[in-house]
């Protein structure tokens, strides 16, 4: 990648390749031409509009921001000027010819300094922030024209008639920013190089899960996406529908459905509820290993709810789309020797288990007595767990982090080793340098830009 | 940025060129080539506007015409009725030395664009070659409209009463009083964007009294006699030299559609 892709703004001539030269010819032809006509729309027509108030919108101006944030500072400023100056000149104008020139020119080369600065710093251009530019300088504009008429002490413009005008013209262009904005980055998308149109990969804003799933599917990370990302393509499930799959919800929803139908005992509503959450999850795997007859014995008093509904145990796991949870786990690999290293809760202290080393007919003795004895936590930690398992790579620390989500990186669930953390985060670093290198420097070079040349650094 | 280095210079030049003719109009007072060059190149395009939009106002060109050739029969009785008005008319001709024998011609003309936010301006379709030159009186089947403030070959410039720029010598129909009208642009949003001062500190103001052109030397910026409008609100601050009222002019500024330039023949 080189660093004019980074900037997410063409050298010149680096692709030429893709729009045929004639289409190009055509939107920049085009250019004049749209200005032209905003300019006879907005007299004859937008003018004459009889909108409340008698206060209209600037079809020139939004014309000119547009076309400044989605090309660049030169085209921006030319075209503000342009623009300017037929409003300057055009018969029904009895303002100093030259003062729209001055203000559309500055708003438009500030625009779109502002927009290049933003699409350097975030590595690609953010529909958005150019949505925000536009309006930004659209109101900056209608400020503008207002400040230069007070100062040239024009008769039309006063303070009383700035108060009246200024709010309605600033809100009719913010109404028609987005039009404005769409039409004219769709014109210049059909100039733009086709290399330069979607949306680099780079981890930043919304785009970071996207760029996530692509590198996944690109096999980039064959294994991270059967670890992490792979599964959800499985089940073809979104990540955020797992957690309603969490245990607590459907237990206490299958327990009341079930238990009162089958035995019709009161009692299971509490605690046999929350013990069967432990169950349940063991009950589950055993009924898959197959291994019924010998995990059931250790956990016999906890099974007097599968016991009593025995039928629709194995009912549930089967068809159980709300069991997602269960076959992700599965499927994903995390824990293969599972079935080995015993039935119990070997999802749940999966990392701590494996480091004790144990043998596994007493590890699986152990958590069998353990989960019974022990009050059964929070219900948040279930969630996280099924929501996220922990990276193959940190199970092995048995420490806090892989229970809690929001202090993690968010790119580090699907990728093991702390080198690749290491590496992004520096990237990351870099991003803001430059984000308040090019943030001012936009700021404070435009403004060096009005200052003689001398003064200049 | 990448084309930073080219791109300040051709900023700075044009910042400098806007500021230059900025100047040069201020100096001008408003009157630059610079605007005759834009009636030039935009006069047609406007032409164009006017067209298309007096279509779908109109219905059609000639009933466009047909409307605009009745609407001028009536501007010329009108005219000739203001003239004539009684004694009106004799004080007006001891006033000034218009005497009756200076003649009027109207010409007749649709409005094809209009001014920004801040003025009110109209462009009409009739230019210097039409025999229009700035500072004549344009008024409509209503009243008093404005008066034209620059040219070009097809189009012409006209300044409303209501700018703020606009001041219109005013005589009160019944007592004859005379005071200045001028216009309050943006000020006030509602019906009565002019302003009147009487001269007059004793004169007694009354809503619903009527107003007509005083006149000026020459015709112009004015011809004398034309309805203006009906004074709506009596706003004399106690303690004021100068009587002072709101008033509701009879044209209809936000619909203006076909309008008569006196054009002294």
């Amino acid at each position: 990648m080189s660093r004019a892709v980074i900037l997410g703004r063409p050298v010149s001539g680096q692709f030429d390749s893709d729009p045929s030269p004639w289409r190009k010819a055509l939107v920049v032809a085009a250019l004049p031409v749209a200005l032209f006509v905003a300019v006879a729309v907005q007299l004859t027509v937008v003018n004459r509009l009889p909108l409340p108030g008698g206060i209209a919108p600037d079809l020139v101006l939004l014309l000119v921001a547009a076309v400044a944030v989605c090309t660049g500072p030169m085209t921006g400023l030319l075209t503000g000027f342009a623009g300017g100056l037929a409003l300057d000149v055009a018969p029904p104008a009895t303002h100093y010819a030259g003062e729209y020139a001055l203000v559309f020119c500055l708003v438009g080369y500030f625009a779109a300094r502002l927009a290049a600065a933003s699409a350097a710093t975030t590595g690609e251009r953010n529909p958005w922030v150019e949505l925000g530019v536009v309006a930004a300088a659209v109101a900056a504009g209608e400020a503008g024209k207002a400040g230069l008429g007070l100062l040239l002490s024009d008769p039309d413009v006063t303070g009383p008639a700035i108060r009246h005008v200024l709010p309605g013209a600033v809100a009719w262009d913010l109404l028609l920013t987005p039009f404005a904005y769409l039409l004219v980055s769709w014109a210049a998308g059909l100039a733009r190089p086709a290399a330069e149109r979607p949306p680099r990969p780079e981890f930043v804003g919304a785009q970071r899960i996207a760029a996530v799933f692509r590198a996944a599917s690109a096999g980039a990370a064959p294994n991270l996406r059967l670890a992490g990302t792979g599964a959800k393509f499985q089940t073809d499930r979104p990540a955020r529908r797992v957690p309603r799959l969490r245990l607590a919800d459907a237990r206490s929803k299958s327990l009341a459905r079930t238990v009162p139908a089958a035995s019709g005992t009161a009692p299971p509503a509490l605690a046999g509820g929350r013990t069967a959450r432990l169950n349940f999850g063991r009950s589950a795997s055993a009924l898959r290993s197959s291994g019924a007859g010998v995990t059931s014995l250790g956990r016999t008093p906890k099974l007097n709810f599968s016991g009593k509904s025995p039928a629709i145990t194995p009912h549930r796991t089967e068809h159980g789309p709300g069991k997602g949870w269960i076959h992700t786990r599965d499927r994903s690999g995390i824990t293969p020797p599972r079935s080995q290293r015993g039935p119990g809760k070997g999802w749940i202290r999966a990392g701590r288990s494996a480091a004790s080393g144990g043998s596994v007919g007493r590890a699986a003795g152990s958590g069998g007595i353990t989960v019974a004895g022990r009050r059964p936590p929070k219900a948040g930690w279930l969630r996280t767990d099924a929501h996220r398992p922990p990276p193959v790579a940190n199970r092995a620390r048995p420490g806090k982090g892989w229970l809690r989500k929001s202090k993690r990186p968010r790119a580090n669930w699907y990728s093991s080793g702390p080198s690749t953390r290491w590496v992004r985060r520096s990237r990351s670093k870099d991003r803001w340098r430059s984000r308040r290198r090019s943030l001012s420097g936009a700021v404070l070079s435009g403004v060096r830009d009005l200052l003689p040349s001398g003064d200049r650094r | 940025m990448l084309d930073a280095r080219r791109t300040r210079p051709v900023l700075i030049a044009l910042l400098v060129v806007a500021v230059a003719l900025v100047t040069i109009d201020f100096r001008d007072g408003g009157t630059s080539g610079a605007h005759s060059i834009g009636g030039r190149l935009f006069g047609p395009v406007e032409h164009l506007g006017g067209d298309v939009t007096g279509w779908f106002r109109g219905g059609g060109s000639s009933a466009e015409v047909a409307r605009l050739q009745q609407q001028n029969d009536a501007l010329q009785l009108e005219l000739g009725q203001a003239k004539i008005t009684a004694q009106q008319a004799a004080e007006l001709r001891s006033l000034h030395t218009l005497a009756g024998q200076e003649h009027y011609a109207i010409v007749a003309a649709t409005v094809i664009a209009a001014g920004g936010d801040y003025s009110d301006t109209v462009t009409i379709s009739a230019g210097s070659s039409d025999g229009i030159t700035a500072n004549e009186t344009v008024l409509n089947g209503d009243g008093l409209v404005g008066t034209v403030v620059a040219t070009s070959p097809t189009t012409a410039t006209v300044q409303l009463a209501t700018d703020a720029n606009a001041t219109v010598g005013i005589r009160m129909a019944g007592d004859g009083q005379i005071g200045a009208l001028s216009g309050t642009a943006n000020d006030f949003s509602g019906t009565a964007p002019l302003k009147l001062t009487l001269f007059n500190a004793n004169a007694a103001l009354k809503p619903g009294q009527e107003l007509v052109t005083f006149g000026s030397v020459g015709g112009r910026p004015y011809v004398p006699g034309i309805p203006i409008g009906t004074i709506s609100t009596v706003t004399t601050q106690p303690g004021s030299l100068t009587p002072t009222a709101l008033v509701k002019p009879f044209a209809d500024f936000t619909g203006l559609g076909v309008l008569g330039v006196v054009v002294s023949k």
